[in-house]
Parts: C-alpha cells; sequence; structure tokens
C-alpha cells in the first residue's frame, strides 16, 4: 500500500505535468484507489496550498483538478509578460448565461420569454465560446432544444461545479423583496434523454 | 448589425422597465403604470427611427403597459365567491420585472467573477509527445458519436459495394493504336528476320486491354499494308512479317 505521503505528492506532480484540470478519477485508477479517497487528497492538497499562501493554488472543476496561478499574484505576472485578456462577455450574453446557468436545463423559448427579447445570436456566441451546450430536447410542443452550462463555464468564472453557484433567491434578498416567495418558478421540465 | 446600433444602453424592453422603474424610485410593488408607460412609449419612439427591428422587441411589452393603463383606470372589481382577494393587473407584471431582475443581479454576479478569474492563470495543456513512448493519436470522442461515424462508415461501403456490383471500373486508356502501331513498327524492324510471331508482342503482364490493343494494331497495320499476316492453323500462331514494298517506299 502506497503511503498517503507519496500519492499525495504523486499528484501533486500529475497536476503539473497534466496542465488542464486531471480527472480525479483518472488520477485514482493510476494508484488502484477508492475515487473518494482520491478526491480527499485533491481537497488536503488544495486546502494545504491556499493555508500556506502559496503562489500556485489548486482549482476544482467538476471533480478535476489543476494548478492555476495565485490572484494576488497578477500584477507581477502581467509585468512578466503582458498576458493578453480575454474579451469580457457582453451584459445580454452574461445575462443569458445567467439565465441558462440558473434554470438548466431551459429552453430558448424560457430565456426569451424572461428577458423578453430574442436571443439566437447570443446563444449562438455562447455555443461557439464552449460556455454552453445542447442539452437534449423539451417534450413541449416542438421539442425544442435544451441549453445548459459546460465545465469551460465553471473553469471560467472560477466554479468548482454548478452547485456552487450562489442561491439564486439571497441575490434576490439584496434586492429588498417583500415576497420573494412568489418568485419561485413551479413549471419544471421533464427531459428525455 | 442590429443589435449593436440599439442597445448600448438597454439590453431588451425588461432592462429598460426595471431602469426607468428604479429611476422614478418607484416601488416595484406600486407601479404608477401610466408615468412608466409614458417615459416607455418615448423610449421607443427614440429608437424607432434607428431600428425597426429592435423597436419592434420592445412593441409587446409597451403593448402589455397599455393594456395594464387601460385596466387601472378600470373601477375593480371583486370577483363572485373570491375572498376579497382583488387581482392587481400589474400583479403579473411585477411578476416577470422581478424575474427579470433576479436574472440581472445573477449576471451581474457572473461579471464579477468573470473580472476575479482574469487575474488567474492556468497552464495550457503542453505537447506531451517527447515524454511518451508511443505517441498515440486520441480520437477525442465519446461513445455514442463513434458509433455513429461507424455506422455511417460501414453504410457508406455497403453503398459503394452495391453500386460496384453493377458497375465495372473504367480504366483510362494507357495507350493509343497509333502508339502502338509505332512500337511494333519499331520492333519488327529490329528482329534481325524482318517476321515474328503475334505471341512475342505481348508481354508477359499485358491484360485483356493491352492485348486487344496489340491485335487491333496489326489489324490496322494490315489494313495499311505495312505488314502481312498468315495464320497457318486456326487457334495457330500469327506470323507477322514486314512488307517489303512498303519499307523500300519509307525509305
Amino acid at each position: 500500500m502506497t503511503s498517503k505521503k507519496t500519492i499525495k505528492s504523486a499528484f501533486e506532480s500529475m497536476m503539473f505535468v497534466w496542465g488542464e484540470p486531471l480527472d480525479v478519477k483518472v488520477a485514482a485508477e493510476i494508484f488502484n484507489m477508492n475515487w473518494k479517497d482520491a478526491y480527499d487528497y485533491f481537497i488536503e492538497l488544495k486546502e494545504e496550498y491556499e493555508q500556506e499562501g502559496r503562489g500556485l493554488q489548486i482549482r476544482e472543476i467538476n471533480k478535476s483538478f489543476q494548478f492555476v496561478t495565485s490572484f494576488s499574484n497578477v500584477e507581477y505576472i502581467e509585468r512578466l509578460c503582458t498576458p493578453i485578456k480575454e474579451k469580457r462577455l457582453t451584459q445580454q450574453a452574461l445575462e443569458v448565461l445567467a439565465i441558462i446557468a440558473y434554470k438548466q436545463p431551459v429552453t430558448k423559448g424560457e430565456i426569451e420569454s424572461i428577458r423578453g427579447i430574442k436571443c439566437d445570436r447570443v446563444i449562438e456566441g455562447l455555443t461557439k465560446k464552449d460556455l454552453i451546450i445542447e442539452a437534449g430536447r423539451s417534450n413541449a410542443v416542438g421539442r425544442p432544444i435544451l441549453y445548459g452550462t459546460t465545465d469551460s463555464f465553471l473553469g471560467h468564472f472560477g466554479f468548482s461545479n454548478i452547485k456552487e453557484l450562489p442561491d439564486i433567491e439571497d441575490i434576490a434578498g439584496a434586492m429588498n423583496l417583500d415576497d420573494p416567495e412568489e418568485l419561485i418558478e413551479t413549471g419544471q421540465l421533464e427531459i428525455e434523454f | 448589425m442590429a443589435y449593436k446600433v440599439k442597445l448600448d444602453m438597454f439590453e431588451g424592453p425588461f432592462d429598460l422597465l426595471v431602469y426607468l422603474i428604479e429611476n422614478s424610485e418607484m416601488n416595484i410593488y406600486d407601479i404608477q403604470v401610466a408615468l412608466i408607460t409614458k417615459q416607455y412609449l418615448e423610449y421607443i419612439e427614440k429608437i424607432k427611427y434607428l431600428d425597426v427591428t429592435v423597436a419592434t422587441e420592445f412593441m409587446l411589452l409597451a403593448a402589455i403597459l397599455i393594456e395594464i393603463k387601460s385596466k387601472m383606470l378600470l373601477p375593480r372589481l371583486k370577483p363572485e365567491g373570491d375572498f376579497g382577494f382583488e387581482e392587481d393587473p400589474r400583479a403579473e407584471l411585477v411578476q416577470r420585472i422581478l424575474e427579470y431582475k433576479k436574472f440581472k443581479q445573477a449576471a451581474e454576479l457572473l461579471d464579477r467573477q468573470e473580472e476575479y478569474n482574469q487575474s488567474i492563470f492556468e497552464k495550457l495543456k503542453e505537447d506531451l509527445t517527447q515524454y511518451t513512448r508511443e505517441p498515440d493519436e486520441y480520437l477525442n470522442l465519446d461513445i455514442k458519436q463513434f458509433a455513429v461515424a461507424f455506422n455511417l462508415f460501414l453504410n457508406k461501403k455497403k453503398k459503394v459495394e452495391e453500386i460496384k456490383k453493377n458497375y465495372s471500373r473504367l480504366e483510362r486508356q494507357k495507350q493509343s493504336i497509333e502508339d502502338r502501331i509505332k512500337q511494333i513498327f519499331k520492333f519488327i524492324k529490329e528482329n534481325t528476320q524482318k517476321k515474328i510471331t503475334f505471341e512475342q508482342l505481348l508481354g508477359e503482364n499485358d491484360g485483356k486491354y493491352e492485348k486487344i490493343l496489340t491485335f487491333m494494331s496489326v489489324l490496322e497495320m494490315i489494313r495499311l499494308r505495312t505488314v502481312n499476316a498468315k495464320q497457318t492453323t486456326a487457334f495457330g500462331d500469327i506470323i507477322i512479317q514486314m512488307n517489303e514494298e512498303k519499307m523500300r517506299g519509307q525509305r
């Protein structure tokens, strides 16, 4: 039985070589170990890096882990190599993305009824950026396409998983609403795979 | 591009409506419909000249606002059998505004997250082939996509085979009769006896086409009286001989 220390050290090296998010399952298979144990080791590693305030941090994206730079060092990295900043998403793209993220799987019709405006172009753009993906079809008339977010979405916004999105009712609470109960949409979609 | 002209300012009808309500510091549950409708219509009036397509998207909500406004003017009646519950004509609109606002807030949150995340860098996956013994090419497909592709391949193959059954392949003519005649002519001339058999003209690997071509060429040469041909027995050797007169004539 390989010691925990060895495994964690190996995981570190593997993440370094891999660059991209390393799937916990893949890492666990290498040691022929339980998936959950491997996950816990990764979390431990992640916490260690956080506690020590290292220049590298470990980021979780949907049960995969990857090394990223520490947020606080952005200034020095920019001085070193002036990285190109990605173009920020527009407000309408963010609105559509927010609706998809919180209501997924969701049809274009539903998105449009919330925003009161067509959004074909925005959806096309978000799909191209690999932030959203078609996630089956609704059983409603015309079997419209359902949209959901991707792992790239999680990475782009720094969420470990979709559950990490702040509770939408908490955001609503910030608006000082008298009766947020009414906000909850009850219409649930049936999804067919 | 319509979308660019328009709404540098407002992302849609609800965005505009929310702005108007907030700007006039109204309670969302007690919207002064008349005032908001007026302001809303003024805005549409302005953008109408910029882009009709975009303006139409604002029209539906304008119509809803006007409808609500007119309903507000009517005396409100308690529906019979109801326990004193009055339906506010604005209720549905308020709900939709709140729903929109909720996601607008979520969008703002995503915006902040995005900004924060732009300060975090990740390393791209490097080319690891120099570390791997067998630089395999990985097919980045899930099993379903793979199955679909494989089925397509099988179907295509089947179709091609069916077509092949009915048609034979036409090969491009490799050599013309004229070329072959020149070759044969030269071959006979180089032969010391000026006399050859047909068999000699055929190469070992000659296919049906070449054999027929050679035969046709010989026939043509006979017609032109370049050669004489004799076949003493049926299916026997064909002896081809240069026509001496012709040869002298050519010289």
